[in-house]
């Protein structure tokens, strides 16, 4: 059994009256891709901004490698390797390609603002390698980011391509645990599969992945392991087939009725 | 080669950036020689001492306002802070003066710790509450130089501050004011160039297009934003320390809101964002209205014989001032009709401003449709 990364133990956050996510607990595992399921609403969001310290749960606790995380900020969460790409994509639209994946790198990179003032040999010794290294993560997509592209906008860049730069500005954090909020959202077949398949290259790579996706083909294809939500709750947990299968998440999202046709 | 790979933002155009800067800095050292050649009257150069001095301040409000995306409406009483720093401590008013450098470093250090002061409270809030707060900021500190008469005399100001020494060197002239000034613009635009270049400007760069990904991203956006600011109020300390040598009297309508108003004004109309576009927007602001006067004072008479539209001739004599918001209204007008991205814009922004052009926009698409096709090769 490969060591557990991520602990999320009973989280409640409410908003108001709502319990967004209600007493969730789950693990993640080192290099695997585990996906949370769940209709419009479920809480998968949610998850992931408590996780990302976007918001503190209102009870339970966060373990990132054994070690509370909750109620730390984003940029700390960062710190303990843990990246992030958003839903709405949140690029950085009036920088360059190269400038966005560096930004990525802002928290691991240390010249400070004298340095910078003097660009002191240190400081262009880590401006010189976090370039190579943007380069570096960029090529992970290959034939997607083209040298000649580098230094256009960011939104100049088709919709798929834009959200490939997020998941390279998440990369370019040296996370440990990468959470992809609906990677191919709004994606013809061809791009989705292409993804699916990038995602899969960086478990192999090393990094463990949490994702929100709707696209079935894409969970049954990429997942070790699924979780579903529904309410805020966890209904079902476990290999992707049979979570496809489970009664509860046919349920879900077909209510009481459907799911008695379909079976 | 590694020099170049490392400056991924340069903010020039295609031409090499030494070139440009090489033009500039040559015009702006022939400047003042015109007019000791007697090719050019003393209010020209005066005009143009003046000009560098929004130069500093517009250089120095483009990082919070261009770069960090931070709209602060108080930056003039960084400028005061400064300004009045140099009065109280070289001029008769308690009989002292201190020496030069002393007075620049306290004068930068007072408008620093004034502007991170300000900046504890203020930067919590977003966009338009933003604004407004710092426009009060703006007004508290001009009030209180008004009524704090002990010190700064009120609005009587202080008159007979003494020249600078710089190393035995008294600078007491508009010509040698200008040298003084545009030293001190090379240097603030060189560092500023190198961190606006660096992991640190990115960052704030980071927090103008989204301070929730920036945070994600590492970048603490209250140390970030508040360095910005804190640098920002320095160089504003530094023209007001300088300004008030220069002026050799201060009182307290040199900081009124406006002033603050016309450095936003510059920044936009050059760039937001863009240093050489800060430096064009101060020179293109501060002097057309100057030039229009003339033009109609005295150039245009001159050529047409005296009654050259006698009303309006009289009218400019008298009362300038009034036409000269009127004339700052009409540019920034006319540039938000016909040129919204900035007379000399950071390039990267140039495409989204004018991006709402539909037959620009499908030009775009269809070129990066043929690109992703395998049609063409993406030009760049």
């Amino acid at each position: 059994m490969p060591d557990v990364i991520l602990e999320v133990r009973s989280a409640t956050k409410s908003f108001g009256g709502l319990k967004a996510v209600n007493n969730l607990s789950f693990d993640i595992y080192e290099g695997e891709i585990l996906s949370l399921l769940g209709p419009n609403g479920s809480g998968k969001t949610t998850t992931f901004n408590i996780i990302t310290g976007l918001y503190e749960p209102d009870s339970g606790d966060i373990l990132m490698q054994g070690e509370s995380i909750a109620g730390l900020d984003p940029g700390q969460i960062y710190a303990r390797g843990i990246s992030r790409t958003f839903q709405m994509l949140r690029l950085f639209s009036n920088m360059s390609v190269l400038e966005n994946v560096l930004v990525g790198m802002h928290g691991r990179t240390k010249a400070n603002v004298l340095d910078c003032m003097f660009r002191t040999p240190k400081m262009r010794r880590e401006e010189v390698q976090s370039v190579e290294r943007a380069r570096e993560i960029l090529a992970m997509f290959p034939g997607r980011f083209p040298l000649a592209r580098h230094m256009q906008p960011a939104a100049s860049l088709s919709y798929a391509n834009r959200r490939r730069l997020e998941i390279a500005r998440a990369l370019a954090g040296e996370p440990k645990l990468l959470l992809l909020d609906e990677p191919v959202a709004g994606m013809n077949p061809a791009e989705s599969l292409e993804v699916m398949q990038q995602i899969k290259d960086l478990r192999d790579r090393g990094y463990t992945i949490l994702m929100i996706e709707h696209d079935m083909k894409v969970i049954m294809g990429a997942s070790d392991r699924v979780i579903a939500m529904d309410h805020g709750v966890k209904i079902a947990e476990g290999a992707p087939l049979d979570v496809a299968n489970d009664p509860a998440v046919v349920e879900a999202y077909l209510g009481r009725r459907g799911a008695d046709a379909a079976s | 080669m590694a020099e170049m790979t490392a400056r991924v933002s340069g903010f020039f155009g295609r031409m090499p950036r030494w070139v440009y800067v090489v033009i500039a800095l040559a015009l702006a050292i022939a400047f003042p020689l015109l007019e000791q050649f007697g090719l050019m009257q003393t209010l020209w150069l005066r005009l143009g001492t003046r000009v560098l001095v929004y130069v500093l301040l517009a250089v120095g409000l483009n990082l919070v306002l261009g770069e960090t995306g931070l709209l602060h409406l108080g930056y003039v009483a960084f400028f005061a802070v400064g300004a009045y720093t140099t009065a109280i401590l070289s001029s008769p008013r308690f009989g002292i003066q201190w020496n030069f450098w002393v007075i620049v470093a306290l004068a930068m250090g007072l408008s620093m710790l004034f502007g991170f002061l300000i900046a504890v409270p203020t930067l919590r809030l977003r966009g338009d509450y933003l604004a407004i707060v710092t426009l009060a900021f703006g007004e508290i500190t001009r009030m209180t130089l008004n009524n704090w008469e002990t010190l700064t005399n009120g609005p009587g100001g202080i008159p007979g501050i003494y020249p600078p020494n710089i190393f035995g060197w008294t600078v007491d002239s508009p010509l040698e004011f200008f040298y003084v000034l545009l030293v001190a613009v090379v240097i603030v635009i060189y560092l500023l160039g190198n961190v606006k270049d660096s992991r640190i400007g990115r960052a704030w760069n980071a927090l103008r297009e989204d301070e929730i990904a920036a945070h994600h991203s590492g970048v603490r956006p209250m140390r970030a934003k508040m360095l910005a600011v804190v640098m920002s109020s320095g160089i504003a300390g530094l023209a007001g320390a300088i300004f008030a040598y220069y002026q050799q009297f201060i009182n307290p309508t040199y900081f009124l809101f406006m002033q603050s108003t016309i450095v936003v004004c510059m920044v936009v109309l050059g760039g937001m964002g863009s240093i050489p576009g800060a430096v064009l927007g101060a020179v293109v602001l501060d002097a057309t209205p100057e030039v229009i006067r003339q033009a109609f004072t005295t150039w245009l008479p001159g050529a047409f014989g005296r009654d050259f539209l006698p009303g309006v001739q009289s009218a400019l004599q008298t009362d300038f001032d009034r036409y000269r918001m009127a004339i700052f209204g009409l540019v920034i007008v006319l540039m938000v009709i016909f040129r919204p991205e900035g007379l000399l814009p950071n390039k990267l922004w140039k495409r989204e401003v004018h991006e709402e052009d539909p037959r620009e926009l499908e030009k775009t698409h269809q070129h990066l449709f043929d690109f992703e096709e395998g049609k063409q090769d993406l030009e760049v």
